[in-house]
């Protein structure tokens, strides 16, 4: 059993260790409380590392959290890590997209919004680790579903999912549908 | 009245993709050319009567090579626009005026799928902007997977009693003048293997390896297990550095 007081650092130190990511519930075990409060803690860690402006930040994907650089550094660090990537394809970045956006979902769903077979943009990014399975749909041929992975996180410099830019939403298109009716009337009249 | 069918100039291309390298023939799919073509018209994709892209849409089909396995991707959403196209033309025939909401259902479902993947490659583009710019990274892993024994400062002892144990070990017998007998085969100890994995079907690789009574039985073994997993009778697992690799028979089921 932790402080409340002691809990933040207690998690931040674990998380500095920890070389791989830790499961909300195995940090509320580790820390000896209740899941709702490590959960509370772990946000107001992210948090308090983003406000301070400090060269770390907390990524959190699919209830699992782990330390990484922040973004800020991020260009710089590059050198010293000295990854050689290339950059990603339109046609990755939009597959990537629907996945993240959308997930979890299928290759169906993703050539869905693209128009085109997505086959082979899914398999690079299954190997580039940005996408794994999570799961498989309960509909006929119980085809894969697809989640992004903290590898993509880290790629994007993104804290989490919350982090993606805005989509225009769904309401939106909504209502571009109705105007877009409205704005036809007078067209198909004339 | 029918749209200019001028296909899509490269500068008007340019300055619909800013700053992005996009190869200009190369597209990301059968919407993202129907949007371009809309968008270096400078027309509101909300509005633009669909029908009257399809001579522009085609023209491009014809003039550009295609990835022959999006082709028909390309063709469908071309077959759409000639379906709207010769309703329109259709002389005498009243448009299909359907009650409000239900008009022209084709062209509202593409241009719906049209708005819904320009969202969609909008946000893809942000995302290629933060595409490496500002990674972040995590630990790398240590590499206290090693065992200790291996990554432990050496006595310094060490030598000298090696050498010793060296001076203990007797010379090794003359290698017989006359060519060897091939005395092990690989087919030998793909049976030997076969046997020793029985009926669970699987057994411990060092199990195996520790009856071998020779170095060159040892090495025509591996020989053999690898033998069996090219063949895709056998699948080889280690879970953990240096652990049991346990070697599973696959029975003609397909390999994972």
């Amino acid at each position: 059993m932790t402080a409340p007081a002691e809990l933040g650092p207690y998690y931040e130190a674990l998380l500095f260790i920890a070389e791989r990511p830790l499961s909300t519930g195995e940090l509320a075990d580790l820390g000896g409380v209740p899941r709702v409060q490590a959960e509370a803690t772990l946000a107001g860690l992210a948090e308090q590392l983003a406000d301070d402006g400090r060269g770390l930040r907390l990524q959190q994907s699919d209830d699992a959290w782990q330390l990484v650089t922040a973004p800020e550094v991020g260009s710089r660090l590059a050198a010293y890590a000295a990854r050689e990537e290339a950059r990603l394809s339109p046609a990755a970045l939009e597959a990537l997209a629907v996945i993240a956006y959308r997930q979890p979902c299928t290759r169906a769903d993703v050539d869905h919004v693209r128009g085109v077979d997505s086959d082979y943009v899914i398999r690079s990014l299954l190997h580039r680790r940005l996408i794994v399975e999570v799961g498989r749909r309960d509909t006929p041929g119980r085809p894969m579903l697809f989640g992004t992975t903290f590898t993509f996180l880290e790629r994007f410099g993104l804290t989490s999912l919350g982090d993606l830019p805005a989509l225009a939403s769904d309401a939106a298109l909504v209502a571009a549908g109705s105007a877009l009716e409205e704005l036809n009337e007078p067209a198909d009249a004339g | 009245m029918p749209l200019e069918p001028i296909p899509i100039q490269a500068e008007a291309a340019a300055a619909v993709t800013g700053d992005f390298e996009v190869q200009l023939e190369v597209f990301a799919g059968p919407l993202d050319l129907l949007l371009r073509l809309i968008e270096s018209r400078q027309l509101d994709v909300l509005t633009v009567p669909l029908a009257e892209l399809a001579d522009a849409y085609v023209a491009h089909l014809a003039a550009n090579p295609l990835d022959p396995a999006e082709l028909a991707d390309f063709v469908a959403v071309a077959a759409q626009l000639i379906l709207l196209k010769s309703r329109r033309l259709l002389p005498g025939e009243p448009a299909p005026v359907a009650p409000p909401g239900e008009e022209e259902p084709d062209e509202d479902e593409l241009r719906r799928r049209l708005v819904e993947y320009r969202a969609l490659r909008d946000v893809a583009r942000q995302l290629g902007e933060r595409d490496l710019a500002m990674p972040a990274f995590r630990r790398e892993p240590r590499e206290s997977d090693l065992p200790v024994a291996l990554t432990a400062a050496l006595p310094a002892s060490l030598l000298s009693e090696l050498l010793e144990a060296l001076a203990a070990i007797p010379e090794p017998e003359p290698p017989p003048p006359e060519v060897v007998p091939r005395e092990i085969t690989i087919a030998m100890q793909i049976a030997a293997l076969r046997a020793a994995m029985g009926s669970a079907g699987k057994v411990v690789l060092q199990q195996v390896l520790a009856a071998c009574r020779s170095r060159t039985q040892v090495t025509v073994t591996v020989l053999a297990l690898l033998e069996l997993v090219r063949r895709r009778e056998a699948r080889v697992e280690q879970h953990e550095l240096f652990g049991p690799i346990l070697v599973e028979a696959l029975n003609g089921r397909p390999v994972a």
